[in-house]
């Protein structure tokens, strides 16, 4: 099976220090790869690197589909979860995934179904009113608008209940099945089955 | 291509040992040059018939003038090479000549000030050229501001690169702006420097003085990118090796 | 492609405008603070007709540039918190049509509250009524153009005070004061005041790829 995106050799310097250095791994369709490391191991540089939010120092991305080879991630369609997770606070939950490039031509009943697949039934309140494990909920929501090839998620596990980790394993799971592979940070291996990478 | 010869040619290191040997041929021109440029134009060039010996500060006035305009067109040369290809040297070019530019500039400034109060009897006209270069003097504040607000010097070096592009630009159309806002208020009154023909003698030396104040440029940007390169390179070896350990 | 850049733009003025709209601070207080300004100047110089009206142009223009770079922090703080800004990057293409919607937003925040106020501005300056459409068209032009240097102004100062932003670009909104106060000035004195505007215009022009590219550029900063 070919990869959909090749990592070789990444590396990234910073004021003379190597953020993360020679990294190398390949996502296949439907796999995971979790990137673990302690805090200030360049995780979140990673991720924002894979997606030209930074430039390499040394090393290539490629990204591969039937069609062919690309350099730049845009012709993929890719979701990004950073730290912090793009919710509007003055937006409702609802509004929060309605206002949203990939939630467009969705019905309004559609929405309702995600809101309600990740636990969500305050729909119409808004998002400055609600706890931090139900804003990581509306994030997953997000995940649900479109199958995209690649997931990249930041620290998808902190700050959550046993319930929302139960939840985020299922739905990873099931993505997984429809060929969709999930790229995770985390500080220690997580309960999904991935292909891990410390930095 | 470019971005490795830049990448060779300004590797700190390198760029050190080079200025090491040219520093002192630098140090004696600029001297040189700059010392006989104003004893001439100061003590014996001829004195002008209409403003007597007060305008010889233009043997300071203009040169100054000048390099406060030169040196922000070399910053934002090294802005533009620093933005496209990330070359670090230009952006610690970059950051050593700014401080050099706005002293130029303030110096031009003052001096125009002197020269002013005897000629047209007030210490501050606003002329298009002492205007213009005020506002210069403002955009060299924003750009040294600016740099010191941002804790890593490299991100520091990029953000002062991107504003002083687009100083580049707007320079002209400020110094072209101010020309037409002086002739909506005042009908243009005669302006200093431009005196109808200035005679060889008067000339010269200030020909002189502008090569002195060039040469005194490049070796005040040499001193300070120097400093600058230990200063952010202290934790590398070969500034470690230069030092004798110290650092 | 065309329709999918078309659908990012207007995702981006929709939701922004929304937040603006529920949050009023952000048109009232520019509008507020330019009439202040305009208001303290009879204060302080005393109410002569004749004074006022020929100090308005500089009055109104001065308030104005002040009054546009009031909130330009704004522009992209909250969205970098929030992590919008890195969404937009990644799910945007070309990333400078973010800034220029930005940009377009803010306009419609600050700078058309004040041309709307500026009115009321020349009736209390006692601007002639024929100076009034020029002066629109200056300010029309001109905050225009000051919201895209404040653009990129709050890009550079991403994070920090948020009175740098506007300090740093003040000084290169000179041209834009001195063409803006010349049409008016012009109008005045019945003069042809086109070629200040087509020089407006053509900064304007000209600023709009410019700056948004290099504000993309200045934006990416952050990141590293």
């Amino acid at each position: 099976m070919l990869p959909n995106l090749k990592v070789e050799n990444l590396s990234c310097v910073r004021s003379d220090k190597a953020i993360f250095d020679e990294v190398s791994f390949d996502v296949l369709p439907g796999q995971n790869i979790e990137i673990i490391g302690s805090n200030g191991s360049g995780k979140t540089t990673l991720l924002r690197t894979l997606l030209g939010l930074i430039t390499q120092d040394k090393g290539e991305i490629v990204w591969l589909d039937d069609a062919g080879k690309y350099h730049n991630y845009r012709t993929f369609e890719c979701l990004y979860q950073g730290h912090q997770l793009g919710i509007k606070n003055l937006l409702t939950v609802f509004e929060n995934l309605n206002i949203t490039k990939h939630a467009k031509g969705m019905s309004q009943e559609d929405i309702y179904k995600h809101l309600e697949r990740v636990g969500l039934s305050n729909v119409n309140e808004f998002a400055s009113n609600i706890s931090v494990g139900q804003r990581k909920r509306i994030a997953m929501a997000k995940w649900l608008l479109k199958e995209f090839k690649i997931y990249f998620i930041d620290e998808p596990f902190s700050a959550l209940d046993d319930t929302a980790t139960l939840l985020i394993e299922k739905l990873i799971k099931e993505l997984n099945a429809k060929g969709c592979s999930f790229v995770i940070t985390g500080h220690r291996p997580s309960g999904i089955e991935a292909t891990r990478v410390e930095i | 291509m470019i971005k490795k010869w830049l990448i060779e040619m300004g590797s700190p290191p390198l760029f050190y040992k080079w200025s090491t040997k040219i520093l002192p041929w630098l140090f004696i021109s600029a001297i040189l040059i700059l010392g006989i440029g104003l004893f001439w134009g100061l003590l014996f060039a001829p004195t002008d018939y209409k403003q007597g010996d007060v305008y010889r500060i233009l043997y300071i006035h203009v040169p100054s003038a000048i390099l406060g305009q030169s040196i922000f067109m070399f910053m934002a040369f090294c802005g533009f090479i620093n933005v496209i290809w990330r070359a670090k040297i230009s952006g610690m070019m970059l950051k050593s000549a700014a401080p050099i530019g706005v002293s130029f500039t303030l110096l031009a400034l003052v001096t125009g000030s002197i020269w002013g109060k005897p000629t047209w009897g007030t210490w501050w006209v606003w002329d298009a050229r002492l205007t213009s270069t005020l506002i210069l003097f403002f955009i060299y504040a924003a750009l040294i501001g600016l740099h010191s607000t941002i804790d890593d010097k490299t991100k520091a070096d990029r953000a002062v690169s991107i504003l002083s592009i687009v100083g580049l630009a707007i320079i002209p159309v400020i110094k072209k702006s101010v020309d037409w806002w002086q002739t909506l208020h005042q009908p243009s009154t005669f302006t200093i420097t431009s005196s109808p023909s200035m005679s060889p003698d008067m000339y010269q030396p200030l020909l002189l003085c502008l090569i002195g104040f060039y040469l005194f440029f490049a070796l005040l940007l040499t001193l300070n990118l120097r400093n600058e390169i230990l200063e952010r390179e202290r934790t590398k070896n070969w500034v470690k090796q230069l030092l004798g350990g110290v650092g | 492609m065309h329709s999918s850049l078309f659908d990012s733009l207007s995702i981006i003025l929709k939701r922004d405008l929304m937040i603006a709209f529920r949050r009023s601070s952000t048109y009232i207080t520019p509008l507020i603070f330019f009439l202040i300004v305009v208001t303290f100047f009879p204060l302080a110089l005393g109410p002569q007709e004749s004074l006022l009206s020929s100090l308005a142009p500089g009055v109104i223009w001065i308030a104005a540039l002040l009054a546009s770079l009031l909130a330009v922090e704004t522009i992209f703080s909250e969205d970098f918190r929030d992590g919008t800004l890195d969404d937009f990057f990644i799910s945007l293409e070309p990333s400078f049509i973010l800034v220029f919607a930005k940009v377009m937003i803010h306009w419609l925040i600050t700078g058309l509250p004040i041309l709307v106020a500026s009115s009321i501005a020349a009736i209390i300056l006692y601007l002639p009524l024929d100076s009034f459409i020029p002066m629109l068209l200056s300010l029309l032009l001109g905050t225009s153009f000051m919201s895209l240097l404040g653009a990129l102004g709050a890009a550079l100062a991403l994070g920090k005070s948020a009175i740098l932003s506007a300090i740093i670009v003040l000084p290169f909104s000179v041209p834009t004061l001195l063409m803006g106060t010349s049409v008016i000035t012009s109008s005045l004195n019945n003069q042809d005041f086109s070629g200040f505007l087509m020089i407006m215009g053509a900064m304007l022009a000209l600023g709009i790829p410019g700056l948004c590219l290099l504000t993309v550029e200045a934006l990416l900063l952050n990141y590293e």
